[in-house]
């Protein structure tokens, strides 16, 4: 093979097994490479250097030197690989010439050492990789072979060049060099435009040289680690622990929030420019620790202040801030729940002053406005959380259920809510529009939530419903239907299920109605306009009269044509006849000075007695009493709104109605109207009214508790007394809250009706 | 491998006067390079310098230039190396001398780059594998080492010096073949090899190799 060529200035290639005439030919251009690569090699020179190293291990020497080693040795090894030399003196080499670039850093400091660290930095491993790819034949076999078998000294041309930077240069100036990184970074904390690629050129350096000493092929990040990240993190606690020290003491905690805010975000962004994001993490956190940990105290002082002053944004501030640290947020938390509680009692408390003519609109909207206050104040400030939503709804229970009106009643949050649902359903004049009402409903449910006794709401607000559906002055169906579903999706089937059967009874009533008229007709007879109502016992929260009643014949025939007519379609059922909640309607021809007959709307007591006066002019109160049936507590009312629209004249005038007054019909009777509502209910009406359903309320509740007792002890057969009781107050709590005297009281019932028996050790035992 | 045995080197130092004239196959493979090198113009790869080019020349050591495709000449880890390090501008100009290897050695060592250019890119560790397990040549390779003995090793030691993995692999597996099945005695004859063992140290090496005799 010819030795060289004579190809455009090459220099001349050595004798390639001789490792010193080869050594001379590569220094010089390594040298070259390492110190003036700026002036380009050429091919020549690349080709030459390469095939240098080529020859040098594939030289003849290579079987001599065999030819002397031990057969057994040379039996195990394989071939001899040659590069052993070069390896070493490229290593020499390397290393005589870091120690000369050690020299020379000595002579700058800061910056300039910083310069002078990337610069050579830079020069050195873009030469190494020339190198390594100049020397990928020594790599090839040499290396590899040296490191199959294990040896962790030798590495890869390349990592040979990080491993002597590390160990001769590195070692002495990183500290120094880490030193001006600091500096630099902090001239730039202080609002200095600084040339940061020098940092992240630095940050590179030493991320490279983390090199796993086991295995030179995984790299590591302990040299960046110890070199880079522990001064650095240790410089930034420092720089921050004094700034904000000096920033607190001078400034409201405020201007503290934006500051460390801006600090923090600034921070974040220095990862992203030009730091490893290896130290992410571990920043933040010493960031965290230094601004916010630290000073977390008066952070959490200064919150009741910006609440009472509603500072939402430095609210949001605060939060995103102690956010940041761990168990930071849960002392606001609870100052949070506790300010929602007072300000929702302190509203209800406003309203309150008139506790009895308290309008239950005005009550419901105090107690949403806070809640909606709040809610936003969450929502906008506090990033949604459901722990801070759990606070709002602790504070909210609170306050609706347990504040100034309830002082008065317990039952009064679901009552009011329940009549400001009836005022909403009802029809009447103020027509709220569709939306606005559903939108209403929505808020209602709100409030609805956060009732405990919703079984009281549940009480009243059926009665109320009856009342609408009976009358029919219902604002509209959907309203009503919509309504009901929320409250089923709310509470479940149960809750709902009578509401809805009222619902139905009605829509089957219809039908009923249109049968009946059909079937009068087939028999011919001309009738009353009559229209009937079937409310199913069960449902209704409804009672039959107090009083007997005796219905006119006009009525009775109608109606027992009804009756007979319903009797033939559903045989063995019972009617009942509410007549406290029938009405109609009578025409009033009689009256002198009329273009157009009156028309009034009246009760069926009231028409009863009315029609009295088809047969004569004058009546006694004994004469309708006796004809009618009524007693007094029906009949007095009833004729007391006769006389108050002076439909009726009383004898003698101002006279007590009841027994010995006389009344006469007026024929001069004049209304702006034609048609004259004299069915209004009586205030000492409805107060008796709520009276009743609050009886009614603890007297369900007994058997509510009774029956969950049961239930418990059915499926348990056998259970402590304590045990007992609390889980019938877990199984209760969605509808109230049990008191314990209660429970116990309910439990004797039901020992002495004998459904339960003691037994020993305080327990208790179910008897089937 | 063949080329660490401790005898090789004795063979490939014969002179071998030889030369091979120009095969049909590489007239094919040259066309189907003409075609692919318009083809690679139109879509030139961005480089680090100002010009992409997409031929390189070569220069032998007996100072023939042959101009090639860029892709033919990358299957050569040494000038891939060589370009990423010099730049384009660097060989965009002048020929790229390989002062270990003559005219008729990378005429054939280029043949073979040519036919291969297209294949894909092995991991290090697939290859390994690969080559452990089988001695198995594609037929367009068989076909391509059947040239004389002294022509083979000198492809073999280009292949080595060039870097060029694959081939260096094809050409070890065909002396492998040749190897394989024969007595000591028959393998002296095929590479003509002088034993220069003395009996005693004979011995020896068939005691310390008892364990991998076929019997």
């Amino acid at each position: 093979m010819p030795p060289m060529n004579s190809l455009s200035g090459m220099p001349s290639q050595p004798l390639h097994d001789d490792i010193d005439n080869t050594w001379n030919y590569l220094q010089d251009g390594i040298t070259k490479i390492m110190t003036n690569l700026q002036e380009g090699i050429d091919l020549s020179t690349y080709m030459g250097i390469y095939t240098a190293v080529h020859n040098f291990c594939t030289s003849q020497k290579a079987v001599g030197f065999n030819q002397n080693a031990n057969i057994s040795t040379s039996a195990h090894r394989g071939a001899h690989l040659l590069g052993e030399d070069l390896y070493k003196k490229l290593t020499e080499y390397l290393s005589r010439h870091l120690e000369e670039l050690y020299i020379q850093s000595k002579a700058h400091t800061d910056e300039a050492l910083l310069a002078f660290y990337i610069r050579e930095w830079h020069r050195y491993t873009v030469a190494a990789k020339y190198i390594h790819h100049l020397f990928r034949y020594l790599n090839r076999h040499w290396v590899k072979r040296e490191m199959d078998e294990g040896k962790k000294n030798i590495h890869d041309v390349y990592t040979l060049h990080l491993v002597r930077w590390r160990e001769v240069l590195f070692e002495r100036v990183s500290g120094k060099v880490m030193d001006a990184v600091l500096k630099l970074v902090e001239k730039q904390r202080n609002g200095e435009t600084i040339e940061h690629s020098q940092i992240k050129q630095v940050v590179d350096s030493f991320v490279s040289l983390g090199l796993d000493e086991t295995d030179s092929s995984k790299t590591t990040l302990d040299v960046y680690r110890y070199h880079f990240e522990r001064p650095f993190l240790e410089a930034t606690r420092k720089f921050y622990q004094n700034e904000s020290k000096q920033f607190v003491a001078e400034n409201s905690v405020v201007e503290y929030m934006k500051k460390a805010e801006a600090r923090l975000l600034e921070e974040a962004e220095r990862v992203d420019v030009y730091l490893h994001p290896d130290i992410a993490t571990a920043l933040k956190k010493a960031c965290n620790e230094v601004l916010i940990s630290e000073h977390s105290a008066i952070l959490r002082d200064e919150f009741q202040v910006l609440l009472d002053n509603d500072r939402e944004e430095d609210m949001a501030r605060m939060y995103s801030l102690l956010f940041r640290i761990s168990d930071g947020l849960e002392p606001l938390r609870s100052k949070f729940e506790a300010h929602v509680r007072k300000a929702g009692l302190a509203a209800v408390a406003k309203v309150a002053a008139d506790a009895d003519k308290l309008e239950p609109k005005v009550y419901v909207d105090a107690l949403l406005e806070i809640h909606t206050q709040y809610q936003g104040l969450v929502k906008r400030a506090f990033n949604d959380e459901a722990e801070f939503t759990r606070s709002l709804d602790n504070a909210c229970r609170e306050f609706v259920n347990r504040n100034e009106v309830c002082k008065s009643g317990s039952n009064k949050s679901p009552e009011l809510l329940a009549k400001y649902t009836d005022v909403l359903l009802r029809k009447s004049g103020t027509g709220v529009e569709e939306s606005e009402l559903e939108k209403t409903l929505v808020q209602i449910m709100t409030v609805f939530k956060y009732i405990e006794d919703k079984d009281v709401f549940q009480k009243f607000y059926s009665r109320m419903l009856a009342r609408r559906l009976v009358h029919s002055n219902s604002s509209s169906d959907d309203a009503e239907t919509s309504m009901i579903s929320k409250l089923k999706e709310a509470c479940g089937f149960e809750y709902t299920n009578k509401l809805q059967r009222m619902f139905q009874d009605m829509q089957i009533s219809k039908d009923l109605n249109t049968g009946f008229k059909e079937h009068i007709q087939t028999l011919g007879i001309k009738g009353l306009d009559s229209s009937y109502s079937i409310l199913g016992t069960g449902f209704w929260p409804l009672t039959p009269p107090g009083t007997t009643f005796n219905p006119p014949e006009e009525i009775s025939a109608d109606n027992d044509r009804f009756s007979r007519f319903y009797r033939n379609k559903h045989e063995g059922r019972k009617l009942t006849w509410l007549w406290q909640l029938c009405k109609g309607e009578v025409k009033a021809n009689y009256i002198k000075n009329a273009k157009m007959p009156y028309t009034f709307q009246v009760s069926v007591y009231q028409m009863a007695v009315l029609l009295l006066f088809n047969e004569k002019d004058k009546n006694t109160y004994e004469e309708i009493a006796s004809t009618t049936q009524l007693n007094s507590e029906s009949l007095d009312p009833s004729l007391g709104i006769l006389v108050k629209a002076k439909v009726l004249l009383l004898k003698p005038d101002g006279e007590k109605i009841g027994p010995g007054a006389t009344f006469s019909l007026n024929y001069d009777f004049k209304n702006k109207k034609f048609r004259v509502n004299l069915n209004v209910g009586m205030k000492s009406e409805t107060k008796q009214e709520e009276a009743e359903t609050n009886k009614t309320i603890e007297e369900d509740r007994k058997l509510l508790l009774q029956s969950a007792i049961v239930r418990i002890m059915k499926a348990r057969k056998r259970m402590k007394h304590q045990q007992l009781v609390s889980e019938t107050i877990n199984q209760i709590r969605q509808r109230f809250v049990p008191k314990v005297a209660d429970i116990k009281k309910c439990i004797e019932i039901l020992l002495d009706k004998e459904y339960l028996e003691r037994l020993d050790d305080d327990d208790l035992g179910y008897l089937a | 491998m063949c080329i660490r045995n401790r005898s090789f080197p004795r063979v490939i130092h014969k002179p071998s006067p030889i030369h091979q004239k120009k095969s049909k196959s590489t007239a094919l493979a040259q066309n189907a390079i003409a075609h692919l090198a318009s083809k690679s113009t139109s879509s030139p790869t961005p480089k680090m310098s100002e010009k992409t080019v997409s031929k390189v020349t070569l220069e032998s050591n007996d100072n023939v230039r042959l101009q090639i495709d860029r892709a033919v000449a990358e299957r050569s880890m040494l000038i891939k190396n060589l370009m990423e390090d010099l730049g384009d501008d660097a060989v965009a100009d002048s020929a790229i001398p390989i002062p270990n290897v003559n005219e008729q050695v990378l005429r054939k060592v280029i043949e073979w780059c040519e036919k291969h250019k297209g294949d894909p890119v092995q991991s290090a560790e697939e290859e390994n594998d690969n080559r452990k397990k089988t001695t198995e040549i594609d037929e367009w390779d068989q076909k391509f080492m059947q040239v004389d003995q002294e022509l083979l090793f000198e492809i073999i030691l280009a292949a080595n010096y060039l870097d060029i993995k694959a081939l260096l692999d094809v050409g070890c597996k065909t002396v492998a073949n040749m190897i394989k099945g024969k007595s000591p005695e028959e393998i002296r004859k095929t590479f003509n090899i002088t034993n220069d063992f003395t009996a005693e140290e004979e011995e020896q090496i068939r005691r310390e190799n008892e364990w991998a005799e076929d019997r």
